[in-house]
């Protein structure tokens, strides 16, 4: 019980105030007077008297600290007075500080800026109850036929073949993007409409905020005219109306009523605004051969991932026996949904994680440097302290809290950098990004944050500390200010900071460079069009609004009323966009070889286009003709092949006359009636060109992209086009408009991106390795300026000295250089998914990177070398 | 730590009896009169008594206030209370004990 109140009084003490530094240093003041006056009272002189005094008391410094560790809980109170000190210590000199917690801001905010993204993507769960039991079902094609593709969607048929026989799945749902045009409430409007099977909310466990989610009931074809709004289309097109809920809306021109509300946390699939009923009909479940649907599942408790894909393969192998046509070569994959969401990003992520962990390192090593600069400065003080009788490690104790308070410092900073920057970093992501939405700094973010600085301030402190505190208290004292310590001792500590810092920076910039040297080649690549003066925009046609007679009659008259258009020099339009990757891929049969079922042709990209359409985005006609408005429904089917396809199936003959069968579409043999130049259909990085075109009257899918050159500005045009399509149908919604070269650019928005910001944080590490190059040869030179003059008195040259400096500022450089290189080269690999038309060991980057981290090196060390030259040989001899 | 432990449980003890005897005083006064009793065979390391004057204080059995001393200069003065008296009591007794017992012990071996 005594025991216990004692506690609590040293506990509060220090927070209470209890007995206050000044009054137990009065107390010991005291102390000394009263004994002083004893011993002049024995007849001692006053200056013996008072000496005597001190050396009874014990050392002033040790008596305060006993005295202070009985006060309260001596870690505790220690800390807070060393806090206190350090600040002191910081704010007087301003320079340092300010310095120092500019890199650590930097270091730290660029980690918790991308730790921000990481979380957000990568590693928070999806929002959906027992997300981790989530996975998405895909096809893996036949390999010859989809060299490099792992991931395929999937057929209705199998899709149901799989339900119906695994008993891995508590549930399984499939679903499919959706045209949704909404039109009767203010500007029409193609919304992303996602039609899903009646298993689908209860795979996610998704609940709405208002109303229902889509339920069994829902599929049947006669009701199936219900839907699901997003919270956000919910909020922006019908004012948030919590009575929305059994109105009806117009989509694709039929009347659906709301029955819900589904909250944007739990958008899936990430781009729909609305979920409609999928309700196939009989002929659509029957579909083995065409995979245009994506399915999701969720895992029994029991069951895990691999079970799963053990026993899909089951299946598809049976399914590859019973129905060889369709489905020979077709497997099933089973991946967690977090994994395959976030799959395309995460090694670019990672990668700039990686990058900002070296940035923090290199930061960390600048620190330490700093304070192993200011601890020379600092060292009598210190050995003051010793002398007085403070412990090393009460000492290191307070060098660490005061590397400690400067990294908390710099983590605010950092903090506020990475709120500021983590909008900026999303939006340059741009559509590639998942779940872009959900970052944000929350807590984990900021436990991170918080560890992160806790490591900086111990990482860079411990070397300092450790370092001012081992010399010898007395030598530091006969010293003189600014020029203690062990000399050769602390230069190679400082030297092997700065060959770390070298090295780290050049493994960064390595990367940057070699992703410089890719979006370089990206930009080199030839798409086969001329994007220059070319607008794109989507024309959605729903098939409930046009049936196929009626949309060829739509694209006649838009395309008729556009081209009339002033500034308009030529229009067509194309299903899917070039270098967008996405489309149409179809298996071909060559008229006149053995025949094969669908699963075994080879498979190609097949593009539906108008009249006009090569004329509009240059592209060259080798051979043929091109398509005329006489190749309508009805007549003769034709095709127009692309070079490489020409090469592929008639090599060294012309195709023009040869037949072929595009057996997704229908069983005709359609005719080659031209040879086109070959186009980047899947984007600037694939080699693959082989496109198969067919004109839009003979086949008519309901997907239009209005491809506009103008004579001017694209963009300038537009308010006009939009004009004459809405002059026929008032209600038909135009969207995505971009220019063709926009289209090409967001292709490569990823490379750009990850370019971007690892040029910044390499540039940002050069930067800090520049400085702390600087940094050991200026100390280098301060310290040896006696050496320095003697060599000068003894008569060497200034080229000499310049020399002499230099030398010893690139050792360090070299060595760093060489480190570099070789983590560089161990480290390229992780590099190999972004860089494209370099590999990761491309010598000319590593030369050029190599040369200028030795440029800059030599930069750095110049002003040191100039200043050593200035040294006064009488001056730095007398001051001694 | 062993010795200082011991030598901080009896600073204790002559501290407590001190301020017993002599009424409040200062802590230079409580080391000299110490040292004077043990015939100065005993140095009072300040070091110790401050901290120990602090734990007796936290303890509640004495308690310290600033006045004036003898020759006029400021001094924190300390005085026992009544549960210092109580704790000196039950204290003292327990030392007698301790210091009996150790006395059979060790007496034997001296002849």
């Amino acid at each position: 019980m005594r025991r216990l109140r004692g506690w609590i009084r040293r506990a509060v003490a220090p927070i209470a105030g209890g007995r206050s530094d000044a009054d137990i240093d009065a107390e010991l003041r005291s102390h000394l007077e009263l004994h002083t006056d004893d011993n002049i009272r024995a007849g001692m002189t006053p200056d013996e008297a008072r000496r005597r005094a001190w050396i009874a008391l014990g050392g002033v410094e040790r008596s305060r600290d006993a005295y202070r560790d009985q006060r309260g809980f001596p870690m505790l109170d220690a800390i807070v007075r060393d806090i206190r000190h350090a600040a002191r210590a910081l704010v007087k000199s301003p320079g340092f500080t300010t310095t120092a917690i500019a890199i650590l801001g930097l270091g730290i905010g660029a980690n918790a800026a991308i730790f921000s993204v990481v979380n957000a993507v990568v590693l928070r769960p999806l929002p959906f109850p027992d997300a981790s039991r989530l996975v998405r079902v895909w096809h893996t094609p036949p390999r010859e036929q989809f060299p490099g593709v792992t991931r395929f969607s999937v057929s209705p048929a199998n899709y149901l073949d799989w339900q119906a026989e695994s008993t891995a799945f508590e549930h399984m749902a499939v679903y499919g993007y959706r045209e949704a045009n909404l039109t009767g409430r203010g500007e029409p409007d193609a919304l992303q409409g996602a039609g899903v099977s009646s298993e689908f909310f209860e795979v996610l466990r998704a609940a709405p905020i208002l109303g229902r989610v889509l339920g069994p009931g829902d599929e049947d074809p006669v009701r199936s005219h219900v839907v699901v709004l997003g919270e956000h289309i919910w909020r922006t097109r019908f004012g948030a109306d919590p009575s929305f809920v059994g109105q009806a809306v117009t989509l694709n021109g039929e009347p659906y009523t709301v029955v819900g509300v589904l909250a944007d946390r739990m958008r899936f699939p990430l781009r729909a605004d609305v979920w409609l009923p999928l309700a196939w009909n009989a002929e659509e479940r029957a579909v083995r051969g065409n995979h245009n649907y994506l399915v999701v599942a969720r895992l029994k408790a029991t069951a895990d991932v691999r079970q799963a894909n053990a026993e899909l393969a089951t299946i598809s192998q049976r399914l590859e026996r019973q129905y060889p046509a369709d489905d020979k070569g077709w497997g099933a994959i089973v991946l967690p949904l977090q994994q395959d969401i976030v799959s395309d990003v995460r090694v670019g992520l990672l990668v700039l994680l990686g990058a900002v962990a070296c940035v923090l390192l290199i930061a960390c090593a600048n620190l330490a440097n700093l304070l192993l600069a200011r601890g020379l400065g600092r060292s009598r003080e210190i050995a003051i302290r010793a002398a007085v009788g403070a412990s090393r490690a009460r000492i290191v104790q307070q060098l660490l809290v005061e590397s400690s308070l400067l990294a908390a410092s710099g983590a605010a900073v950092g903090l506020a950098a990475a709120a500021w920057s983590i909008g900026l970093i999303t939006k340059s992501f741009g559509a590639t990004l998942p779940r872009a939405s959900e970052v944000a700094l929350d807590g984990r973010v900021l436990l991170y944050t918080c560890i992160v600085a806790i490591v900086t301030g111990l990482l860079a402190g411990v070397a300092p500390a450790w370092r001012m505190t081992r010399g010898d208290a007395g030598e530091a004292l006969k010293q003189g200010m600014g020029r203690g310590g062990s000399h050769a001792g602390e230069r190679r500590v400082r030297n092997v900071l700065v060959t770390a810092e070298v090295a780290l920076a050049l493994i960064l910039l390595v990367g940057a460079g070699l992703l410089i040297r890719t979006l370089a080649q990206l930009r080199a690549v030839n798409p086969g069009i001329d994007p220059h003066h070319v607008v794109t925009m989507g024309v959605v046609l729903s098939r409930a609004e046009y049936d196929k007679p009626q949309r060829a009659q739509f694209s006649d008259e838009m395309l008729r009323r556009v081209r009339a258009l002033p500034g308009v020099e030529a229009a067509a339009t194309i299903d899917s966009l070039p270098v967008d990757d996405g489309g149409s891929m179809q298996p071909v049969a060559i008229e006149g070889d053995a025949p094969r079922p669908l699963s075994e042709q080879p498979e190609m990209a097949v593009r539906a286009i108008t009249p006009g359409y090569l004329d509009t985005v240059r592209m060259r006609l080798r051979d043929g003709r091109d398509f005329t408005d006489a190749d309508r429904d009805g007549r003769p089917p034709v095709v127009l092949v692309s070079a490489s396809t020409a090469h592929r199936f008639w090599p060294g003959r012309s195709p023009v006359g040869q037949r072929l069968v595009l057996g997704l579409l229908d069983s005709q043999p359609r005719e080659v009636v031209g040879v086109v130049s070959d186009v980047k259909v899947h984007g600037l990085q694939s080699t693959d060109t082989q496109t198969i075109y067919v004109p839009y009257a003979q086949v008519r899918q309901g997907y239009e992209t209005l491809v506009v050159r103008s004579a001017g500005d694209p963009m300038g045009v537009v308010p006009a086009v939009v004009g004459a399509i809405r002059s026929i149908n008032p209600g038909q919604p135009v969207v995505d408009i971009a220019t063709m070269d926009s289209v090409i650019g967001e292709s490569i928005a990823q490379q750009r991106f990850a370019m971007r910001l690892l040029s910044a944080f390499a540039s940002l590490a050069l930067l800090l390795g520049a400085i702390g190059i600087y940094g050991v040869l200026s100390y280098g030179v301060r310290q040896r300026i006696t050496e320095i003059g003697i060599r000068m008195a003894l008569g060497a040259r200034a080229l000499d000295v310049v020399r002499m400096v230099i030398v010893e500022g690139l050792k360090p450089t070299i060595v760093g250089v060489a480190i570099g290189v070789a983590g560089a080269l161990a480290l390229g690999q992780a590099l190999s998914s972004l860089v494209f038309g370099v590999t990761p060991r491309d010598a000319a980057t590593f030369v050029v990177v190599s040369m200028v981290v030795l440029g800059v090196g030599l930069v750095a060390s110049i002003v040191p070398a100039y200043r050593a030259t200035r040294v006064d040989p009488l001056l730095a001899l007398r001051a001694d | 730590m062993g010795d200082g432990d011991v030598w901080r449980g009896t600073l204790a003890l002559m501290v407590l009896k001190t301020l017993d005897t002599m009424g409040a005083q200062h802590g230079y006064g409580i080391a000299r009169r110490i040292e004077q009793t043990s015939g100065d065979r005993l140095v009072v390391q300040y070091g110790t008594l401050y901290p120990a004057l602090l734990k007796l204080e936290q303890e509640g059995w004495i308690r310290s206030d600033w006045g004036i001393s003898d020759n006029n200069r400021k001094a924190r003065f300390y005085a026992i209370t009544r549960a210092g008296r109580k704790a000196l009591e039950r204290e003292s007794r327990e030392w007698e004990r301790t210091t009996e017992i150790l006395a059979r012990f060790l007496a034997p071996e001296r002849t």
